[in-house]
């Protein structure tokens, strides 16, 4: 099993409700996605990781974002130099 | 979005708030306090400690008291006025024009007309926080493991005898 960056992505999107994953490094690059997340948000998921970090002066403590509607939620959480943001359907 | 109010802050703004908006008269108003002025510059020098007490709270108070009936206000004829509010609508004009991207500003979106409803909606579940906490330590591990393989010379000399 050869590490690679779209790896994370099938496993998390065998869940039933996944429906996107996207990875991006701390400056808006896509490093990879699938479904319903893409290219073009790749930005603003990395910058919504960043900004709520700044919430707490604790740099261990990485908030999770989540953005709520009525069908699902999109959930993002930076790790390090990566954010992943997994885009799940409400059961 | 910019800081409304900082308990950090200096309150050094506090001077300025506090400045009179009306400065007062040259001479302070006469009507009020005419018989006090007069006794406070009158008195002799001789005089008992509650005696000046009270006058010199007496005089703080002339100071600090602002006598809006007895400020100085010239009536101003009607043909005045309407030049004044004309002289000011016209000034708001040119203003108003400088601040046009203000106008083109969109309105936020409603996103829901029941906000309790919304609000008091169920959370997050919390395995699915640890779902997407434990696949972005994955995505990560599997990024830091990116190497490269060298299997072969990077430059390869042709057999050209």
């Amino acid at each position: 099993w050869v590490p690679s960056l779209t790896a994370p992505c099938p496993p998390s999107m065998k869940s039933p409700a996944v429906v996107g994953v996207l990875c991006t490094d701390s400056q808006g690059l896509n490093l990879g996605c699938r479904g319903t997340l893409s290219d073009e948000h790749a930005g603003i998921i990395s910058v919504l990781a960043q900004q709520a970090a700044k919430l707490s002066s604790d740099p261990t403590d990485t908030p999770v974002v989540c953005l709520e509607s009525d069908t699902g939620n999109i959930m993002i959480q930076k790790h390090d130099t990566i954010t992943v943001a997994v885009h799940k359907l409400a059961s | 979005m910019g800081c409304c109010y900082s308990s950090e802050a200096e309150a050094s703004d506090q001077e300025e708030e506090t400045k009179r908006l009306l400065e007062p008269a040259a001479s302070p108003p006469s009507k009020v306090l005419n018989g006090a002025e007069q006794s406070y510059h009158n008195l002799p020098s001789a005089r008992t400690d509650e005696q000046a007490m009270l006058s010199s709270i007496l005089a703080k108070t002339a100071i600090n008291i602002i006598d809006v009936s007895a400020a100085d206000s010239q009536g101003m004829e009607q043909h005045e006025y309407m030049d004044r509010a004309r002289q000011y609508s016209t000034r708001l004009a040119m203003l108003s024009n400088n601040l046009t991207h203000w106008k083109k500003l969109p309105l936020l979106p409603s996103l829901t007309n029941q906000p309790h409803q919304v609000l008091a909606s169920d959370p997050v579940p919390f395995a699915d926080l640890q779902q997407v906490s434990r696949i972005a330590a994955y995505a990560f591990s599997a990024l830091s493991q990116i190497r490269v393989d060298a299997k072969e010379e990077l430059v390869v000399q042709f057999g050209i005898p």
